[in-house]
């Protein structure tokens, strides 16, 4: 009798203990998935404003007429791209950028400094943010792989994240 | 953009009385974010609690354990643990920016306890070791909770990534260069000088390669002298030392930054031999800052930091006959060393606060995004949501 009682007991014990993993498991996915959201707004708000000086550059006197429709197109698409298209879109934007930067300016204006400025720490400030994004999705993935995760379906509803092929070498 | 000023809570993992770089980093990054007009508290080990600044809260007395091949002195524990938590509930701070969470410390036990934006900041390199396959599964969830990790060198950006499966942005440790750029020719310290600086007696700073490299620069050089500032018994060392060249040594003990930016400026090449064991070199940065040329073995974080021996000269670790050539080849010819020199200084501003913390705090934005803040993870289990008891203020 007492035999089956200890039994019993530790089969509890061994119940709340999965249940308590279980928890900590979903808890711990969900705050992965709330860092991919967070570093995707993150990184969509900077490319955001990326674009915004992409056009404001197309209109100052910096860039020649060629290259102010080359900006102003590529910033329109990269605002218009949908999620499947963003990251193409983005790169198409980060090359025309890339062709104004590797020419001398020479215009010394007070405003189109403060844009190239802008613009710069932009770029900055992007490839880091690209890095977070990335590791949080690299992160989200490779957890979800794993066994208990699958097994029990802790991901719930949410959509497997998607790496955000940016090319990078191009900033 | 964020403008308005933020409460920010930095942990320290080791005592904050003894000196180390992290510690300094962490001062020196504390400081300039205070003079920037933000709150910030450090939480840190503490032996004598007078006699730190107003920012920094003791977590308790730190335990000297050895890790990694040298003497830790962290702090953890169930009352650390307590104390951590209450900081944390009292703080009510916008980000937490831990350093070393991968180190078994107070800033591992602020990583288990919060939750909300935390930024941490990896400073070791170290090789793989085989324990990890034992303390990556634990660490790894917790290491998870970090929205932005930060390495201060490649090298500790690739020892994140083989430990904990984990990328990082990499941002240097920063230094004032300003403070480096106006020190003064010191007479006595100047012409064919070699400095050295550095806790001489440990093996992996690497005096003794520079010993060994003396004689063979001595020939060429008559008149070459070396600098060795730092802590340490420099009669044990003197004695190891051929009697013929002794007389080329002097031992200046431990020295102010004030001295330590005039000695830069007057000595004609700073060496830096170390064997390994180093993440970043910051030591490097000041000289250059300074104004010294230098003359490094070519382990991982020196080879970066001088960007492949373009902002300073290299030499195969742990070969004093190459070494010996560099050296010579620097002393005789003034203007090839003055052009590294230069090349060095600009190269330094890379380093200086102004640069390095703003980067620091374009990351604290990114990784405050979505609004929340920081608070105790275990306000936020199910239990504790539906129950008015609140646990983290003891």
């Amino acid at each position: 009798m007492g035999e089956s009682v200890k039994d019993l007991l530790l089969v509890l014990l061994l119940f709340l203990l999965s249940l308590w993993y279980l928890s900590h498991s979903a808890t711990r996915l969900d705050r992965l998935h709330h860092r991919v959201e967070t570093s995707w707004a993150n990184l969509d708000g900077l490319l955001q404003r990326r674009a915004a000086v992409a056009l404001e550059i197309a209109r100052s006197t910096i860039s020649d007429p060629a290259t102010s429709l080359i900006l102003t197109a590529a910033a329109h698409q990269a605002r218009e791209a949908n999620v499947q298209d963003r990251s193409m879109a983005e790169s198409g934007l980060s090359g025309a950028l890339g062709l104004l930067l590797h020419d001398e300016i020479s215009s010394t204006a007070f405003i189109e400094k403060d844009l190239m400025r802008e613009l710069s720490e932009l770029t900055d400030k992007i490839r880091v943010a690209i890095a977070l994004h990335v590791d949080a999705v690299n992160r989200t993935q490779s957890v979800r792989k794993k066994f208990v995760f699958r097994v029990f379906r802790l991901a719930g509803r949410a959509p497997l994240p998607v790496t955000y092929e940016f090319e990078a070498d191009v900033l | 953009m964020i403008t308005q000023a933020l409460r920010i809570g930095i942990v320290c993992p080791y005592g904050w009385d003894t000196p180390g770089g992290v510690q300094n980093h962490i001062r020196d990054l504390a400081e300039y974010l205070i003079a920037k007009g933000h709150y910030v508290s450090v939480l840190a080990p503490v032996i004598d609690e007078d006699s730190v600044p107003d920012y920094v809260v003791s977590a308790g007395k730190p335990i000297s354990i050895p890790y990694n091949g040298a003497v830790a002195r962290v702090l953890f524990g169930p009352i650390a643990f307590a104390r951590v938590r209450s900081w944390i509930s009292s703080g009510s701070f916008d980000l937490l920016h831990l350093h070393e969470p991968a180190i078994p410390s107070i800033s591992l036990l602020a990583c288990w306890a919060a939750e909300g934006p935390m930024v941490g900041t990896f400073h070791a390199a170290a090789k793989k070791q085989k324990v990890i396959y034992a303390i990556g599964p634990i660490l790894e969830p917790l290491i998870e909770k970090l929205s932005a990790r930060i390495a201060v060198s490649e090298a500790a950006r690739s020892t994140l990534t083989e430990h904990l499966d984990t990328d990082a942005v990499v941002i240097p440790n920063g230094i004032y260069a300003k403070r480096f750029a106006h020190g003064e020719r010191v007479e006595k310290w100047s012409g064919n000088t070699i400095g050295f600086i550095g806790r001489f007696e440990e093996p992996r700073k690497g005096l003794q390669i520079l010993l060994d490299a003396l004689p063979i620069i001595a020939r060429f050089a008559p008149d070459v002298r070396v600098l060795v500032a730092g802590p340490g018994d420099s009669e044990k060392v003197l004695e190891d030392i051929d009697m013929q060249l002794r007389h080329r040594f002097e031992f200046l003990g431990r020295i102010s930054e004030k001295e330590k930016a005039d000695l830069m400026a007057s000595i004609a090449l700073y060496v830096a031999p170390n064997t390994g064991g180093e993440s970043f070199g910051i030591i490097l940065a000041e000289a250059l800052a300074g104004g010294s040329a230098v003359v490094a073995s070519d382990i991982p974080a020196f080879d970066s930091l001088l960007g492949h021996g373009e902002f300073g000269a290299l030499f195969p670790t742990e070969n004093p006959q190459e070494l010996a050539k560099i050296v010579i080849d620097l002393l005789r010819e003034p203007e090839k060393r003055r052009a590294l020199a230069a090349k060095g200084r600009t190269h330094a501003q890379r380093f200086d606060w102004d640069v390095v913390a703003e980067e620091i705090f374009s990351v604290y934005e990114m990784s405050m995004v979505g609004g929340a803040t920081v608070r105790l993870a275990s306000e936020n289990r199910a239990w504790n949501r539906f129950s008015t008891t609140e646990w983290g203020n003891q």
